[in-house]
């Protein structure tokens, strides 16, 4: 009863809401990444299949291909009295490590874009 | 006597809820914010970056070092709290007054992992490990 009588009390005082998103960086599919086998895919391969990295380190005499993208969901709540809003970032990022025989030698990859949902409330995690 | 009991909540609304109007409350957070018990699982000496990844994902970057590499994982929570008092004026003002309190706090934090050329976890550190930052809108 105090739920519902809060919950139309916000809906009375309800005077706006705004959703926006941003992206940085093109996606980064499983498939292309479930692709790069480790110890027989080459350099070459890598380029192929996914462009040039958006950065390019020397790890010990080896190669790192890193390749990013960022997601930002943002959700707004405008109440009469008051706003809430919360802004959401999360990356997707993908480290291919390629020896001096130009064969990968680690893929470290996670998506956690997968899970960035819109939200308002700026409480709690 | 009904009087009183009318308006005194009249009153208190008059004043309270016009002071609530101009209060926003906001929050960035950039990533999952890591936890001493998130990292907690990380044996130096003895576990290597693919577990680290298996529970943690990719990290954010990876440095070469002289004795291995640099992982690092970031991420931000940062929070900001406003009220404008000077909404408490505006029934009885011919302008709009302000007067604002504001304050915002960031959780800027890194956990960085130190790997030798076997990608075994050799060292381990929040870089700025800080508490979180409040909601409280009062600056001084």
């Amino acid at each position: 009863m105090r739920r519902a009588g809060l919950l139309l009390m916000m809906l009375l005082m309800l005077n706006a809401c705004a959703f926006s998103r941003g992206t940085l960086g093109d996606e980064i599919k499983t498939d292309t990444v479930n692709s790069i086998k480790k110890g027989t895919t080459t350099r070459a391969e890598v380029l192929a299949h996914l462009g040039a990295p958006d950065r390019l380190l020397q790890l010990n005499g080896r190669d790192l291909f890193q390749y990013y993208r960022y997601d930002a969901k943002v959700g707004s709540l405008l109440l009469i009295l008051v706003n809430f809003s919360r802004v959401s970032v999360k990356s997707d990022d993908l480290f291919v490590i390629i020896n001096r025989e130009g064969i990968v030698e680690e893929v470290i990859a996670s998506k956690r874009t997968e899970n960035l949902e819109f939200r308002f409330w700026p409480f709690g995690d | 006597m009904w009087h009183k009991i009318v308006s005194l909540p009249l009153l208190f609304t008059a004043m309270v809820l016009p002071s609530l109007s101009g209060c926003n409350v906001a929050r960035l957070t950039i990533n999952t914010p890591l936890t001493a018990d998130a990292v907690g699982f990380i044996t130096e000496g003895k576990t290597t970056l693919a577990d680290v990844v298996e529970k943690l994902g990719a990290p954010d970057s990876i440095t070469d070092t002289e004795v291995g590499a640099l992982v690092t994982y970031r991420f931000l929570n940062a929070k900001y709290s406003r009220v404008n008092f000077g909404w408490l004026a505006k029934p009885w003002s011919p302008v709009d007054p302000d007067l604002v309190f504001s304050r915002s706090g960031m959780g800027t934090d890194a956990f960085e992992l130190l790997c030798d050329t076997n990608w075994v976890v050799t060292h381990q550190a929040f870089v700025r490990h800080r508490p979180e930052p409040p909601f409280t809108p009062y600056p001084f």
